[in-house]
Parts: C-alpha cells; sequence; structure tokens
C-alpha cells in the first residue's frame, strides 16, 4: 500500500502487495522532466470563500492502536467551512517538515524537500466561518497519505457550502503533526502486510470519525453553524473504506462515499439502506481484480451507485496528480489530466452530497452524461477492463 | 490489494511457505533480467493481464523454462517431465470416462527438442479428439509436469478460484481449526507426522459451533484413520480443505479429561479470525527480564519490527533474554531472516545458495545490524519453514542461541524464483538449492531442536506451552 505515489508518478498502476510483480524502472531509463516551480490548486467552484483552520482532538478512552508507548489517541483534524472574508492569509498546503517526510517515504528525491508546502491553496487560514445549518462532510485519507492529499476536493466542498472535517490518522501517513509540534511517522506501515492489516486500519478509522464527531461541538467555537443531522463520509483509498466501516458503526453518518478504496467492513447480512456510493478508476469495474466492492454491492439495499472513471489511476482523484509536475512528476500518458480527473472528483461528490444531504435531485447520478462521457455507471454501463 | 487477499488465502490454506518465497524473490531491473534467465520465460513485470487458457504452447514454454532454468534443469533428464505430465493426462482421460485410443506414450531418446515434438504430435492427436477437456488437461498435464520435481517450492500459479463469497482480509477458510499435523506439513512433508492426531487450536468456524476444543484427539476423519501402524495416512489432508472444497468433513473425537467420544461434521467455510492474533510480530515481556517476541512470517520489516518490539521492552530495564517464537513461521524473506539474525551473530555465513554443479553463493550476516547481546531461546515446530529454517539453522549451526520445540518443517529447497507464461499464468521455483551454514542439506530434513520438547494432548486442552517453558529455564539458568 505504500507504494501508490508511484502509482500518480506514472508508473504501472501496482496495489503494491507483497506478491506484485515489481514496478519497472521507469526512471532508470527517462530521465524526469524538471520540476515545474510550486503547484497551484484549482479554484473552488462554488459561490463561496474557503476558510480553514486545524484542530487537535485527544481521545483518553482508548490506547492508539499503532505507538504502543502511548495511552491515548491523538487526532489531526482540518476544518474546512465557508466564509464571508475575501482576503487573508491562505493556509499553508502542508509545512516544511510534513513535505520533507512525505517525499521521503513516497520515496520522490530530487527536489527540495519542502516543495509540496509552497503548493498554494485557496482558502483562508482561521477566516470567520459563516452561514448556518451547514450539512458536515467528514473527510478520510489513503494510506501513507496526509490528510492534505484531499485539499482540492475539501476546499471546493466548503464552497459549495459544506462544512469539511478532515482527520489525518496518527500513525497511518508518513507525517502527522501533533499538537505540540511534534511529528508523526507512519507507523501502521510496519504492518501492512499482516493479514486483516485493512480490518485493523479501518475499525480504528471508524473510532477515529465517531470521536471527532463527538468532539466538534465542544472544540470549535463555530460548531454552531453545522447541522448535525445532515453528516456524510467521504474518503480515498482505506479512506473510503474507512467511511463504509464508520457508516457502518455510526448512525450519525447518514451517507458515504469510497473513492477507489477496497473495502474490508462487514455489512450486516440484513443489508445496509444508507446512500452509498462507489468512485472508481478504471481497473476498479464489476469483476475486476478488486472483488470486494461485487460483495459490498448485494449488501447495499438503499441509494447507490457505483461509477468507474476511465483513464484514470488510483490517485487520479486526491491532489498526488495535481502537484506531481512541481516534483517533477510527468503526468501518465493516456490518463485524464490531472484538472480533469480533479474536475470529476469535485462534480461527482458534490452531486452525491447536495443529493443525499442538500436534498437536491441530481439528475447526473441518473444516467451517463455527455459533458462527462469518462464516467461509466456500473454495473450497467461498465464492462470489466 | 487481490494479491494480498490471494497470499493469505493461501496461507491460512498451509502453503504460506511456498508463496512467501516466490513473493519475495529478488527481481533484477528489467535490464538485466533476461541475461541470466533464458529467453523462454521471463520475470513478471507490473501488473499481469488477465489470464488466458493453457495451451500446449503454454506447456511447451514451461517445459523449456524448466530445463533452462530450474536448479537441476541444465542436468535432469527431460524425459521425467513428458511423463509425468502424460501419466496425467492419462489419468484425467480416464477419470472424465473418455479416453482416448491414440493416448499412448510416444518412444522418447532423451533429447529434449526431439522429444518434446514426439509428445507434443501425441497431446494434439489426443486432444483433438476431446475439444470439450482440452483446457482441463493443459491444465493437469503442467501441474504434473511441476510436481514431479518434487520441489516444495515450485509451484504453478493458474486460475484459481477467486476468493470464496462473503471473504474479508484476516478470514480463515476451512473448518477453522488447526491441529498437530499442520496444513503446511501434509502437503509438504506429509511422512513426518506423528500420532496422536489432535486439535491445537480452534480459530473459529464451524469447528468452534461444533464446540471443538484444543486438545480433543482426532479418532477418524470421514471413517479413515488419521495413522494406521504409526504411518500417517492421506486423511490427514481432509482437515485442510481449500476454496473450492466445500464437503462437509466428519470427525471422531476423544476429549481425555471426560473420556467422552462423538463425532462432528464440520463444513468449510469462511470464518473471522481474531486480528490480534494474526499481526506479524507481537511482543510481551516475560518474568526475570525476558522479552517474548512471536514473529508469524518473514514479512518485509520482519526484523525491524522485532528490533523496535525489543527495544521497547528494553526501555527503563534490562532484560536477560530473548526467546523467540518462530512456531508456525511459513517463512518469507530470506533478506528479513538474515536481518533478523545478523541482531546475535555478525560477521558469518548464514546459508549457501549453490547451482546445480555446486557452484555456491554464500549468504553473510548483515553487520550493520546492531548486536542485541542477549541470551536466545528460538521456539521452533513442523511448521516453521523456508526462511524460518533458514534462522533456525543458522542459530543453530553459528551457536548463536538454542532451538526447543520440534524438527522443523524441512520445506527449504531454496528460494523460489517466479517467470511469467504467455497465458499470463506464473511458474516459480529455484534456480539454486539452500544449504545450512555448515553447506548441510536442510531439504526435507529440517533442523532438530536442542531441546525436543512436543506438545500434547492434554498441554493443549490446559493451554499449557512446555516449549516455552523449557526455554524460560534455559535462560534463567
Amino acid at each position: 500500500m505504500r507504494h501508490l505515489l508511484a502509482v500518480a508518478a506514472g508508473l504501472v498502476v501496482l496495489a503494491a502487495s507483497a506478491c506484485s510483480a515489481p514496478t519497472p524502472p521507469r526512471s532508470a531509463t527517462s530521465p524526469s522532466p524538471t520540476p515545474t516551480g510550486p503547484a497551484v490548486l484549482p479554484a473552488p467552484t462554488g459561490d463561496h470563500p474557503v476558510g480553514t483552520t486545524i484542530l487537535h482532538v485527544n481521545d483518553t478512552s482508548r490506547p492508539d492502536p499503532w505507538n504502543l508507548d502511548v495511552q491515548t489517541r491523538e487526532l489531526k483534524v482540518t476544518l474546512w467551512y465557508p466564509t464571508e472574508q475575501k482576503d487573508g492569509q491562505k493556509a499553508p498546503y502542508m509545512t516544511p517538515k510534513e513535505s520533507e517526510l512525505f517525499l521521503k517515504g513516497s520515496k520522490v528525491a530530487g527536489v527540495p524537500s519542502d516543495t509540496l508546502s509552497k503548493t498554494r491553496t485557496n482558502a483562508i487560514k482561521d477566516a470567520e466561518p459563516a452561514g448556518e445549518k451547514l450539512p458536515l462532510v467528514v473527510l478520510s485519507p489513503g494510506f501513507t497519505k496526509p490528510l492534505s492529499s484531499l485539499t482540492s476536493l475539501a476546499e471546493d466542498l466548503a464552497s459549495r457550502g459544506y462544512v469539511v472535517a478532515g482527520i489525518d490518522h496518527t500513525y497511518e501517513s508518513y507525517v502527522t503533526t501533533l499538537s505540540d509540534g511534534r511529528v508523526a511517522e507512519c507507523i501502521a506501515c510496519d504492518s501492512d502486510t499482516d493479514p486483516g492489516f485493512g480490518p485493523r486500519v479501518v475499525q480504528g478509522r471508524a473510532a477515529d470519525v465517531s470521536f471527532v464527531l463527538d468532539q466538534l461541538p465542544a472544540k470549535w467555537d463555530a460548531s454552531g453553524l453545522i447541522d448535525r443531522s445532515r453528516i456524510a463520509m467521504v474518503g480515498q483509498s482505506i479512506g473510503g473504506a474507512g467511511a463504509m466501516a464508520a457508516m457502518v458503526k455510526d448512525s450519525r453518518v447518514r451517507a458515504g462515499i469510497d473513492i477507489d478504496g477496497s473495502t474490508y467492513t462487514r455489512i450486516p447480512k440484513s443489508g445496509f439502506s444508507r446512500p452509498f456510493m462507489f468512485i472508481g478508476s478504471e481497473q476498479h469495474v464489476p469483476g475486476g481484480n478488486d472483488s470486494s466492492w461485487d460483495r459490498d454491492w448485494k449488501l447495499l439495499t438503499g441509494w447507490k451507485r457505483w461509477i468507474a472513471v476511465t483513464h484514470t489511476d488510483h490517485q487520479a482523484f486526491t491532489d498526488i496528480p495535481l502537484f506531481g509536475p512541481s516534483l517533477g512528476i510527468k503526468p501518465v500518458y493516456g490518463f485524464l489530466p490531472a484538472k480533469r480527473s480533479a474536475e470529476i472528483a469535485r462534480t461527482y461528490v458534490a452531486a452525491f452530497l447536495d443529493q443525499h444531504l442538500k436534498a437536491q435531485r441530481q439528475p447526473l447520478l441518473d444516467k451517463p452524461s455527455t459533458q462527462y462521457p469518462e464516467v461509466k455507471l456500473c454495473p450497467e454501463n461498465c464492462g470489466k477492463s | 490489494m487481490t494479491a494480498i487477499r490471494t497470499a493469505i488465502r493461501t496461507a491460512t490454506a498451509g502453503l504460506a511457505l511456498l508463496l512467501a518465497a516466490a513473493c519475495t524473490a529478488p527481481t533484477a531491473p528489467r535490464s538485466q533480467a533476461s541475461s541470466a534467465a533464458s529467453t523462454v520465460c521471463a520475470k513478471p513485470y507490473g501488473r499481469l493481464p488477465a489470464q488466458t487458457p493453457t495451451t500446449i504452447d503454454v506447456i511447451e514454454q514451461a517445459y523449456f523454462c524448466i530445463l533452462g532454468n530450474y536448479y537441476s534443469g541444465a542436468t535432469m533428464d527431460a524425459r521425467s517431465l513428458l511423463t509425468a505430465g502424460f501419466i496425467a493426462l492419462t489419468r484425467e482421460l480416464n477419470l472424465s470416462g473418455r479416453d482416448v485410443a491414440e493416448a499412448t506414450m510416444s518412444a522418447l531418446t532423451g533429447d529434449r527438442e526431439d522429444d518434446w515434438t514426439a509428445f507434443e504430435a501425441v497431446y494434439r492427436k489426443v486432444t483433438a479428439q476431446v475439444p470439450d477437456l482440452s483446457d482441463k488437461l493443459a491444465v493437469v498435464t503442467l501441474e504434473a509436469i511441476v510436481a514431479s520435481l518434487g520441489d516444495n517450492h515450485a509451484s504453478w500459479a493458474h486460475g484459481g478460484a477467486g476468493a470464496p463469497p462473503g471473504y474479508y482480509d484476516g478470514d480463515g477458510y476451512g473448518l477453522g481449526l488447526q491441529a498437530s499435523v499442520y496444513g503446511a506439513q501434509v502437503n509438504g512433508n506429509p511422512g513426518a507426522a506423528l500420532p496422536p492426531l489432535f486439535v491445537t487450536t480452534v480459530e473459529g468456524g464451524a469447528a468452534q459451533a461444533a464446540g471443538v476444543r484444543p486438545g480433543d484427539i482426532i479418532e477418524s476423519i470421514d471413517g479413515s484413520a488419521p495413522f494406521i501402524d504409526g504411518k500417517p495416512t492421506p486423511a490427514i489432508a481432509a482437515l485442510y480443505p481449500q476454496y473450492p472444497q466445500v464437503g462437509p468433513v466428519k470427525l471422531r473425537l476423544l476429549r481425555q479429561s471426560t473420556g467422552r467420544r462423538w463425532s462432528v461434521t464440520l463444513k468449510p467455510g469462511v470464518y473471522e479470525r481474531d486480528l490480534a492474533a494474526l499481526q506479524g510480530v507481537t511482543s510481551k515481556l516475560l518474568d526475570g527480564g525476558i522479552a517474548y517476541v512471536r514473529v508469524r512470517g518473514f514479512a518485509p520489516d520482519a526484523a525491524d519490527r522485532v528490533f523496535k518490539a525489543i527495544s521497547r521492552l528494553r526501555v527503563g530495564r534490562t532484560l536477560t533474554g530473548i526467546v523467540l517464537d518462530l512456531r508456525g513461521n511459513g517463512g518469507g524473506s530470506p533478506k528479513e531472516a538474515i536481518r533478523l539474525l545478523s541482531a546475535f551473530v555478525h560477521g558469518k555465513n548464514t546459508a549457501y545458495l549453490c547451482t546445480v554443479d555446486a557452484k555456491c553463493e554464500a549468504l553473510r550476516t548483515d553487520d550493520t545490524v546492531e548486536l542485541l547481546d542477549l541470551p536466545l531461546a528460538v521456539l521452533t515446530d513442523r511448521s516453521c519453514a523456508s526462511a524460518c529454517e533458514h534462522f533456525s539453522s543458522a542459530v543453530k549451526d553459528l551457536g548463536v542461541g538454542k532451538l526447543v520445540g520440534a524438527r522443523t518443517a524441512g520445506a527449504i529447497s531454496g528460494p523460489s524464483e517466479p517467470f511469467k507464461l504467455t497465458n499470463n499464468t506464473m511458474l516459480a521455483f529455484p534456480t539454486r538449492h539452500h544449504l545450512g551454514p555448515n553447506r548441510e542439506t536442510l531439504d526435507r530434513i529440517g533442523v532438530p531442536p536442542d531441546h525436543y520438547v512436543p506438545l500434547t494432548p492434554k498441554d493443549a486442552a490446559a493451554g499449557r506451552d512446555p516449549a516455552l517453558a523449557k526455554a524460560l529455564t534455559l535462560l534463567h539458568k
């Protein structure tokens, strides 16, 4: 699971399992193009300017699942929300230290270690929140990835009137900055080849999500803006599997999206009726390499969608293709341009949330779209590739 | 991730050693790949496209791939491969009630190419008579050719049934029990099994539902005795069904504590297992400052995980010794075995990898690993296989610690290397054989413990661990 940045780096797509054949050494044969300078995240598409702030919460009721020497579970939560404030300092994408450790963990070399900290974001740091009865979206990143890797999606949702609470699941990312400034590295990476690793991670993520939902009212002054009857969760890769896990465990989460993550949660045999959407890369189709979605699809008894997007890989819906050029990583030949896959992610995630949290019907989700021909509705309109 | 899942499923079925070895063979960069291997078959790269049916051309590729690359490929009598394949083919024709008049073995001369041509001609003639069977015939033929190597690290990965319905990562498949004769042993070294056959662990599933407990003696399996005159019978293999085997298995059990005799019928299936018990490395502090570390497999990072666990237990106290529990460790990466060993000894050879003409590469300790300077006891059993035996043999031969428990599996022919066939299936086998630090053969022999402390049904029933107790006695001396 640790090699996923390589996917975005244009190397052959591998789920990086112990038994997958190794990736061909492309970098050895073709020199990397020159880094382009700092990446700029695409502007949010909604009506509202966006603010962002960081909270730290500490669950004293359970020990950390990965660091055996820590008796509590500390989490970093990044909030994005609508604001009326148009000017102000833009929030940093990540700290120089976070950039350094993320690049090191992802085995990206040849660029200054603080490159990602220079990525330009759109959200204003600690701006005053605005709005009322806002729906809440919990966001959870892929394994080894900091939450920052979903910033483009988070900013866009906030501009459309959602409060986004993104969680850095401590020790499951190459880097998480803790409340006292210490940096937690990826201890969970030590065990990612264990049988049952996926279920262990998503059990923990579900507990993290419930704790964050418990804590938000006390920890965030503006939490009164949130309509707590309208909560959804969106995650990428194992974060998407975490969305499924959180929904099964915590009925406060009313709807969920799994972006290209194999799932690990036992859905009750009696079925599961809250709305759920799978967004897959082009490989993630019924009867494909991952059978977990086929398994779960039968148990989803409520509103459900499974879409697969052609010419995309596992990281297509994260920021990684957006900032790839700043690291000297060539876009993958034949894959969608980074901006296009980001647009598709933003559009379909927002459509799902608008339908289920804002009760606005979205025809986009009901039939193939001429505007987004890359998006195939499964199982009817997508074949095994 | 599918590969992970497949690996796990196979591992639970008792083939961990084979797969782990296949997974961990060092792979040369693309530019170097074709120089060592003959051009007949290459190392796999990237995601394998979907498999296509096995044909005579694929069998031909496998035949020459084995002759060109297998450990003894250069010197073996190739006729043995073709004969084994043809036996399986005729057996399958027979079984399906479709015997073919032309299905007689052609005369073989000992010339590898000519013999192949003769074999192929007959093969084509036969399969043309039964076109609907041709896929199945090709599969059994190639399976038999690979099996005829008699090598526990040779395998052909093809088809497969996929994940059982309702399977989740971490689940087991089967009856939900482990017995004193392990799955790996049934496949790899059945002759080494000792009576009585009894349940050692109940993991879940049908066994748990039926109230089976550790220590229960298995007197018969589907009406057959597990041992006749002290020798194991093939009936034992039925304890470890692999998906898609779904037929129920009837066990006659004896619980010694009560004298009760009864029968249970267990249906194989997917069952949930305790996630905590699946972790590759777990540790705890035992009385007297002894660190107990269990290593369930030599996965990537295994050695570092052990080192981290020990340094954690060392914080604020003086450790007096280490027990490494390698029981059930089906092997994995030789590199990890070497790194772990290197925390106990430097400047030594841990093993030799030798070609059939006795050209050997010495595998050295990694002297960048910091020495732990602690007395060591290692718990082994008959399911400690492959890299686990590499480690255990070096502990014994280099005198860095004591082995306690039972002899290791004897499943360490040599590191398995993968080769891709044109239908996107994978052949894997050793190109070199593994010898211990004294250049002794370990394969099929295993490593005997310094202290033989077998588990009895009474120990299993009472949850006692006499091997661990013995190890602690040794370390406390």
